[in-house]
């Protein structure tokens, strides 16, 4: 039975196992490598995708868990790449080594989408479970201040 | 809510679904360059490099009739945003235009020298030769625009990309098309040359976008885990119970074969010694091969190491320390410390402790590797592939010039990727399949297979005078040492003949004036049959420093000396710490300058509330002779129901010298910091039953965002040479918090991570 | 399904004649639902709900029987069943019939409005909530009286109580139910999962005033509504505990906790978001039974279950017993004031070896 969602604004039918997890299916078979594996086990969100506008470690959901649902990836963000988060994070240089960022990046659009002004504590609450092991938070916390500000009265994309 | 899908909607078959349906999907293989190597730093398409003339004075660089310069790098990217911080040094140099530099990021190629990126020295030993480069770029374009213009070479200037005279101007690009510029550059001719002074600069120092930012920020960027050619298998390793003395009994993979995708499993004959004891379980999917390897059972024959443990580890070290005659003494000035401290009237002695650190480099290990054309090909994310060719020439028994290694984004490096090992196996799987073989560590088995950084014993010893003053210092280290792991020519012979790794020492060997002073590498041989013992961001410093700041703060208390005067006063910049050019000028007058410059942004000597305090730390990086003058002050808050330590602030001051790219400099700095504190307070694993005990997130825990505390970074100005900035800031900030825990509540903790329990159990003993 | 007596499996309801219903006549059908007699006069097994059924009308009946003989005929065999002996005969059941079984149709009660009572209809005729929500005596039979809707284990799953045994923090008001069993969504009582699932998803199809009725008659089974105060003191209190464990500290479940779920369940100081389903509020934390908790830790939660479209990832594989045993600990500590869950981590092994099951 393969299992059916958009990802991307796309419909895509894959034949996977029902328990590989998503992560695999959109890295591998989709050929979107913007996703990334980190830790396997949904504690450093280097996985994170959109499902049904909702961050979610794709690592540990597996694919019969995604049917009929409408995924985003870091890819679909924005046809330019040009999300105000993404804005925010080339303004203030975020990414070192960057292989968090884009788990960051998706993370971080669902934080301003819940909390437009998010305060210390709700950074803090919410992107803790995003590792960033070349330790670029300060910068992160500045880039999602920035992009709220940027996007305070603005249309969210997604 | 859930949305229907239509179905006249575009569909998209996954290619493994394409394939089940299709019978004609057998493996017939195409080498189409994988989405790769060469473009690991994408630009856009208009400086795509046409054909056509090509200046190329040097291997550096070359710029087209376009006047497009694209700069060879030969360094891995993996965050510090070298290849932005190499070219400024070069396009400065040679005057070009910003705007139309590309980077290049370049495969293994002899002509390359060593390829190492480590020990934050990039920028520091780059600096030479790419200032070379520029200025023979420069030189040449003046002489030839000279002749085009009509002009004396003498009364031309080269700005932005162009040769000007008089107001009238010649882009690099014409002259490139028209001129003559066959000149070429030899070693000699490049040392000759005259580089700019500093106040000529035009790049160096400014602020500048770090080119390899944009694409991460769209999930464009390539990773050696990103990399795929058709027709590859997938492959995850199950993991000897040992690191060396493992041998494969029997594999039944009985259970494995009903996992769809699985392939087989195949034991690895390693000639290099690399990947002992290794099975390879292969599959058509990285998920099947995951599932297939849990599957799979192994018998091993293993060694003793097996069993061992932390405790292990540590009663061996306490056991070798304790022997005068062990290990390697260094040339620290000479001197009989052992008559100094029989002179001395007192003297003061501690042992302090570090606990194994994880490299947990987000991007685990990983590797492609496939044979083309007689050539073995291994695509990965390396940090020294000097170091590991010779590896893979043994176990593949291939002549080096047959291996060539493609370069990727490191997803994270700290120092994981200087150990190359992970490519031995994978290019051992391809050989054995003739196919491309891309092998992928889970987390765990990354965590397991894992050099390191080395759990340590350390004891120091300071005598004083009848005057209180330091008259004798004595510092010994043991640890497993990554040198002797991994690139065994690189270790040192001490004054006493006995070789040693300086990555496990470096640190003790301080600029402070404490008198005669012995400083003492032992290697732990038991740590290192255990595990590879691997560098990690800082290295030695990352332990040396933990005890030799918390030392001298002891010391200072001990004769009644507030721990900043003591300092200062040994910083006398006589001898041996006088220092010298060009690397060191000043000495440790610098190392005093930044330790008094944040002791006064800090506010040294307020008054704090109960349970809080200040506590300092100063180094000089990691190498005496590439000296990062750091200086750290942490304010903290100690909770002594809960053993907690709170670190409300840290401040920061490096003295690098010329700084390149100003942001980028303090990105590495912020960086290195927060590994600092993540060292001090939130990481740090045991060792049992042969392995770590933590290998993921739920155990393992590492710096959040939620952690990072207030902080106040600042360079000192200068135009010295540049040193490097990765590393240095990391090994300030476990002493100053250990020390402001001192100030705080009087409790001296000399074990890293310092956790509440610790906190706690010192409380009680007090 | 899953029963203290074995594993029950549902049989062929298409108009198939050979293994379905196609040769069994509407009055046959009706013996079935009125009277838990299958066509060829054997007893059925109570766990297809007669008891519940023998309260539809004839005319509800009929128009049951008439939309399955529409339905496309399949061929398939029935699954025998797993009863432990001697339950699985089935001339027993008479026995347990005479006990148990109260034929007749549902006698609408005259104190209350006819929405109440066409919401009692939908709720105890064709819905048999209580089926679920009801615990049972040691013969399978639901207890009547006090006991009716007191929660009860099914399928491995906890179904909570719907009176006012409920132990949520803020009580089930008409719009919250509505917004849970309509919409898949409750901004304090979280998504229907497990069994609750697909039913929810059922009565999505009942028109707008059979929903009203519907709701009407659930709610005066706690019999009357919280005061308004009660549930804005259980929504501070919650965002409190939200937000007090969420910044810098080394409590090590705290820190764990933070790592793995806040990123979804943290709420601010604005409010409760219905899309972060708040831990401090929802029923799975309060229970008695830790079950659902464990489970959806373990298993997650499907796009198609609960708020559709939405996930909940699957902890199970990357957790270790112990660890998924920590969060559920750390949440009851600090999210209720109920007494700690005893034996977790046996509980968290015990429900992981189950699997997920059809959930």
């Amino acid at each position: 039975m393969p299992t059916n969602f958009r990802i991307n604004g796309r419909f895509v039918s894959v034949g996977e196992d029902t328990d590989t997890p998503l992560l695999w299916v959109i890295r591998d078979e989709l050929g979107l490598k913007g996703t990334k594996f980190g830790c396997g086990i949904g504690m450093c969100g280097a996985c994170t995708v959109h499902v049904g506008g909702r961050p979610t470690r794709s690592c540990i959901t597996p694919i019969s868990a995604v049917d009929g649902a409408e995924i985003t990836t870091i890819e679909g963000l924005h046809p330019e790449g040009d999300h105000p988060v993404q804005q925010a994070w080339r303004d203030l240089q975020v990414p070192q080594c960057g292989y968090c960022q884009s788990g960051q990046i998706m993370q971080a659009v669902t934080l301003l989408k819940d909390f437009p002004t998010p305060t210390d504590a709700d950074i803090d609450a919410v992107m803790a479970g995003n590792l960033c092991r070349c330790m670029t938070y300060p910068r992160i916390r500045a880039a999602i201040k920035a992009a709220a500000a940027r996007s305070v009265g603005q249309v969210n994309h997604e | 809510m859930n949305r229907p899908l239509r179905s006249n909607e575009e569909l998209v078959l996954s290619r493994r679904t394409f394939l089940i349906s299709s019978a004609a999907a057998t493996a017939v293989f195409s080498f189409a360059p994988p989405a790769s190597a060469a473009n690991f730093l994408p630009l856009p398409d208009p400086f795509k490099a046409e054909g056509g003339p090509l200046f190329e004075p040097t291997i550096w660089f070359s710029i087209d009739a376009n006047g497009i310069t694209s700069i060879n790098i030969a360094k891995a990217e993996m965050g510090q945003h070298i290849g932005t911080a190499l070219a400024r040094i070069l396009a400065d140099e040679l005057e070009a235009d910003w705007s139309q530099v590309r980077l290049v990021g370049v495969d293994t190629d002899p002509k390359w020298g060593p390829m190492i990126t480590g020990g934050s020295t990039s920028v520091w030993s780059t600096y030479p030769v790419f200032s070379q480069a520029g200025a023979a770029g420069r030189m040449t374009l003046i002489e030839e625009g000279a002749k085009l213009l009509g002009v004396s070479p003498q009364s031309c200037v080269a700005r932005q990309g162009r040769v000007e005279s008089d107001g009238r101007s010649i882009g690099y690009g014409e002259i490139v098309r028209r001129g003559d510029l066959s000149r070429r550059f030899n070693a000699d001719d490049l040392k000759n040359l005259t580089t700019k002074t500093p106040d000529k600069r035009t790049l160096i120092g400014k602020p500048t976008r770090a080119l390899d930012i944009p694409p991460k920020t769209k999930g464009q960027a390539v990773y050696g885990i990103d990399a795929e050619v058709e027709g590859m298998l997938f492959a995850r390793p199950k993991l000897p119970p040992t690191r060396y003395g493992s041998k494969v009994l029997a594999i039944d993979d009985t259970a494995a074969r009903k996992v769809k995708g699985y392939v087989r499993s195949i034991a690895l004959d390693d000639p290099s010694g690399t990947v002992p004891g290794w099975v390879m379980v292969i599959a058509e999917s990285y998920p099947a091969a995951v599932k297939a390897t849990d599957m799979v059972q192994v018998s091993w024959r293993n060694d003793e190491t097996a069993h061992v443990s932390d405790k292990d580890l540590q009663a061996h070290a306490t056991m070798l320390i304790a022997d005068p005659a062990a290990g390697a003494v260094l040339n620290t000035g000479g001197g009989d410390v052992d008559a100094a401290f029989g002179q001395a009237k007192s003297s003061i002695e501690a042992t302090y402790t570090t606990a194994g650190v994880l490299h947990f480099q987000l991007e685990p290990v990983n590797a492609m590797a496939f044979e083309r054309d007689g050539v073995m090909e291994i695509h990965t994310g390396n940090q020294a592939q000097s170091f590991i060719l010779p590896v893979l020439s043994k176990a593949l028994a291939l002549p080096p010039e047959k291996i060539v290694m493609r370069s990727y984004l490191i997803g994270g490096g700290f120092g994981r990727r200087l150990n190359g090992d992970y490519s031995v196996p994978a290019a051992l799987a391809a050989k054995a399949l003739q196919r491309p073989v891309k092998m992928i560590l889970t987390r765990a088995d990354d965590s397991v297979l894992d050099s390191i950084r080395s759990p340590t014993v350390q004891t120091l010893r300071i005598g004083f005078d009848a005057d209180q003053n330091p008259v004798a210092m004595d510092h010994a280290a043991v640890a497993g040492w990554p040198t002797k792991a991994m690139v065994p020519i690189g270790l040192v012979k001490g004054t006493n003949g006995a070789l040693y790794d300086p990555f496990s020492i470096a640190g003790a060997d301080h600029w402070y004036d404490m008198g005669i002073t012995r400083v003492r590498a032992i290697n732990n041989d038991l740590a290192q049959k255990s595990f590879r013992p691997g560098w990690l961001r800082a290295v030695a410093p990352g332990w040396t420093n933990w005890a030799l700041e918390s030392f001298i703060d002891e010391a200072a208390h001990k004769i009644g000396q507030d721990p900043l005067a003591f300092r200062l006063a040994r910083f006398t910049s006589r001898g041996i710490n006088a220092g010298s050019a060009p690397n060191a000028v000043g000495g440790a007058h610098r190392q005093a300058n930044v330790l008094r410059r944040v002791a006064e942004r800090a506010g040294w000597g307020r008054k704090l509330p109960a349970n809080s305090g200040l506590g300092l730390g100063t180094s000089f990086g990691q190498d005496r002779e590439m000296p990062t003058w750091c200086a750290c002050a942490a304010e903290v808050e100690v909770d002594r129901k809960t053993g907690v330590v709170s670190v409300r602030k840290l401040w920061l001051d490096i003295d690098a010298g010329s700084i390149i790219d100003p942001d980028g400099a303090r990105a590495q700095a912020e960086g290195a910091m927060l590994w600092g504190l993540s060292m001090a307070l939130y990481e740090g694993t045991d060792f049992a039953n042969g392995k770590v005990r933590d290998t993921n997130l739920d155990t393992y825990t590492p710096v959040r965002i939620s952690d990072v505390p207030e902080f106040d970074i600042a360079f000192v100005d200068s135009t010295e040479v540049p040193m490097g900035l990765g590393e240095p800031p990391t090994t300030v900030v476990a002493p100053a918090i250990g020390n402001a825990i001192f100030a705080a509540t009087g409790i001296r903790l000399r074990r890293l991570p310092i956790r509440p329990s610790d906190v706690l159990d010192a409380i009680a003993h007090t | 399904m899953k029963s203290p007596f074995g594993t029950l499996y549902s049989t062929n309801i298409t108009p198939d004649r050979e293994t379905g219903i196609g040769a069994w006549s509407k009055d046959a059908f009706r013996r079935a639902m009125h009277e838990g007699v299958a066509r060829d006069g054997s007893h059925l097994f109570p766990g297809f709900p007669y008891d519940h059924f023998t309260k539809i009308s004839d005319d509800d009946v009929d128009a049951i029987y008439a939309f399955l003989m529409t339905q496309p005929a399949v061929h398939a065999p029935a699954h025998p069943n797993e009863l432990m002996f001697p339950l699985g005969i089935r001339a027993l059941q008479a026995g347990w019939k005479l006990l148990f079984f109260r034929s007749g149709r549902f006698e609408p009660s005259t104190d209350h409005d006819a929405q109440w009572n066409r919401g009692a209809y939908i709720a105890e005729a064709l819905s048999h909530c209580s089926a679920c929500h009801t615990p049972r005596n040691p013969l399978g039979a639901e207890w009547g009286g006090a006991s009716r809707y007191t929660g009860a284990s099914v399928d491995g799953w906890f179904a909570p109580a719907i009176t006012a045994a409920n132990p949520s923090p803020i009580p089930w008001t008409p719009d919250e139910l509505r917004a849970y069993l309509f919409q898949g969504l409750s901004r304090f009582h979280g998504t229907p999962s497990g069994p609750m699932s697909p039913a929810a998803h059922g009565l999505t199809a009942l028109s707008i005033s059979d929903q009203d009725a519907l709701v009407t008659y659930i709610a005066s089974l706690r019999g009357g509504n919280a005061p308004p105060q009660a549930v804005a003191d259980a929504i501070t209190r919650a965002l409190d505990v939200s937000a007090a464990n969420t910044g810098r500290q080394i409590d090590p479940d705290a820190r764990f906790y933070v790592e793995a779920c806040a990123s979804c369940h943290y709420n601010g100081r604005a409010g409760i978001n219905p899309s972060r389903p708040d831990l401090a509020l929802n029923s799975a934390v309060h229970l008695a039974d830790s079950a659902n908790l464990i489970r959806v830790i373990l298993f997650g939660i499907d796009a198609p279950e609960g708020a559709g479209g939405v996930v909940m990832p699957a902890f199970g594989p990357g957790f270790s017993d112990a660890e998924v045993a920590r969060i559920a600990a750390y949440l009851r500590r600090t999210r209720t004031n109920e007494p700690p869950w005893p034996n977790l981590e046996k509980t968290v092994g015990k429900i992981r070896a189950q699997g997920k099951g059809e959930g």
